[in-house]
């Protein structure tokens, strides 16, 4: 019977009696028939009912991505995403992000200096906050967990974060500034 | 035909050249009777998603003499385009140098772009672009092997729709595509209305009509007719159409089913 659970686009789904389900993503209305858009099979997570798949997405609001940083000026960061809700984009693919001067942290934004929170290379985590303009998204580092996860020292060594806003080089020990990820599991 | 763009890096051999003509090529062309198959059928179909392993999804399409890949990228970030609401598709078509009784030049002509375009047409209001703001989806087609337009375009769009499901990007629906012609020059008489012709039986035809369907929700995306064919017969051919899009249907259903099964969605 594996035939009959795997949906393709445009088969209708069949509910059961009770209470309509949210639809995630795979899945869509139209005239009151609720129908897949994706090849799998449903599943109901809680009350939402999705067809995943782990394929690459374009970033959306509040998705958790991973970039490089490969341009600093003193009003923007310019960010080169590779990894989108965990799921790497294709080689080649990569997605433009922006972190505004006033989205790099949520207190004290009008001290903010971007060289003293950023640097070329470095792999940052931050949240879309909006699709942004017709080039890039925009990101935000403003929460504890984003910021900063991996960076190399000017001695070409790899930091290490000390606090929020400091990084050691684990060569030199000479300190660098940087807006740093709370370590998860911290 | 003279290459508008003349390109250095290819054996581009002499610049015109035309095989001979023959005095039985210069008669009237006449179809000739089916001997492999019913008027209203179309040429037996093999379609295996996911043969490209670089692209994000993949289909390969051969019905007879008609070959066609088709490669699935993205969806990846529009590059220099004003800001969009809605995802954007780009459909690019390419013969193959040997493709045809003639040699293509690898230069991009018209013939290529009627085709895009009528595929573009025929995918645009089955795909989920709504759910893509920013994003573009390159859909590459080579033909491998071409026997008509009619042919091409129909293969071309079930080659890409069936890829754009592999490619898990949401689709309102497959999409099918079915050609038809009329031929009123060698049978006056027998005015059937044939189905999914050849290149001789497309010289030959006096109109020919492609109809592209969304078969699980009944809805038509696209109706292409070419030269002369009376209202009635152009109702006929869509009719019929339609019943060879379902089957076709079920054709990309079960090819997708399978794939599914061979290498299941994590």
């Amino acid at each position: 019977m594996s035939d009959a659970d795997c949906l393709l686009p445009g088969q209708p789904i069949v509910l059961p009696t009770g209470p309509a389900p949210r639809l995630g993503r795979g899945v869509y209305e139209k005239n009151g028939q609720v129908r897949a858009s994706l090849v799998g099979r449903p599943h109901h997570d809680g009350s939402t009912l999705a067809i995943s798949r782990t394929r690459p997405h374009p970033p959306a609001p509040n998705s958790i991505v991973l970039g490089s940083v490969t341009r600093l000026s003193p009003v923007q960061a310019l960010l080169s995403i590779s990894v989108v809700d965990g799921v790497p984009t294709p080689p080649g693919e990569e997605f433009t992000g922006v972190i505004r001067v006033q989205d790099v942290r949520a207190t004290e934004k009008d001290k903010i200096k971007i060289a003293d929170c950023f640097r070329g290379g470095d792999v940052v985590r931050g949240q879309v906050i909006s699709l942004g303009d017709a080039r890039s998204y925009f990101i935000t580092t403003a929460r504890n967990d984003l910021g900063v996860i991996f960076a190399t020292s000017e001695a070409g060594a790899t930091l290490e974060p000390v606090s929020w806003e400091r990084m050691r080089c684990s060569k030199t020990g000479s300190i660098e500034k940087r807006k740093c990820a709370k370590p998860e599991g911290l | 035909m003279a290459a508008p763009a003349f390109d250095r890096r290819r054996v581009n051999g002499p610049e015109e050249s035309f095989p001979p003509v023959f005095e039985e090529d210069r008669e009237v062309k006449k179809i000739s009777k089916r001997t492999d198959r019913e008027n209203g059928d179309f040429r037996p179909v093999f379609l295996q998603p996911g043969l490209i392993t670089q692209a994000n999804g993949s289909a390969y399409i051969e019905t007879s003499k008609t070959k066609i890949s088709c490669a699935i990228y993205g969806p990846h970030q529009s590059k220099n385009a004003a800001y969009s609401e809605n995802g954007r598709l780009n459909v690019e078509v390419k013969y193959a140098p040997y493709s045809c009784h003639r040699r293509k030049a690898p230069i991009r002509d018209a013939e290529d772009r009627t085709i895009g375009v009528a595929i573009h047409q025929a995918l645009l209001s089955s795909v989920r672009l709504e759910l893509l703001p920013k994003s573009t989806i390159d859909i590459f087609i080579i033909i491998i092997e071409s026997d008509g337009l009619e042919a091409s375009i129909a293969a071309g769009s079930i080659a890409a729709s069936t890829a754009l499901a592999d490619a898990g990007i949401e689709l309102f629906g497959l999409v099918t595509s079915c050609s038809a012609f009329n031929e009123a020059q060698a049978l006056m008489d027998d005015n059937d209305l044939w189905i999914d012709p050849t290149l001789e039986e497309a010289q030959a035809a006096k109109g020919t009509l492609i109809l592209s369907t969304m078969p699980a929700l009944e809805t038509v995306t696209s109706v292409w007719q070419n030269g002369r064919m009376q209202p009635a017969d152009v109702l006929k051919c869509m009719e019929l159409c339609q019943q060879r899009c379902v089957q076709m249907h079920a054709i990309v259903a079960r090819s997708l089913v399978d794939n599914n099964q061979v290498e299941p969605s994590e």
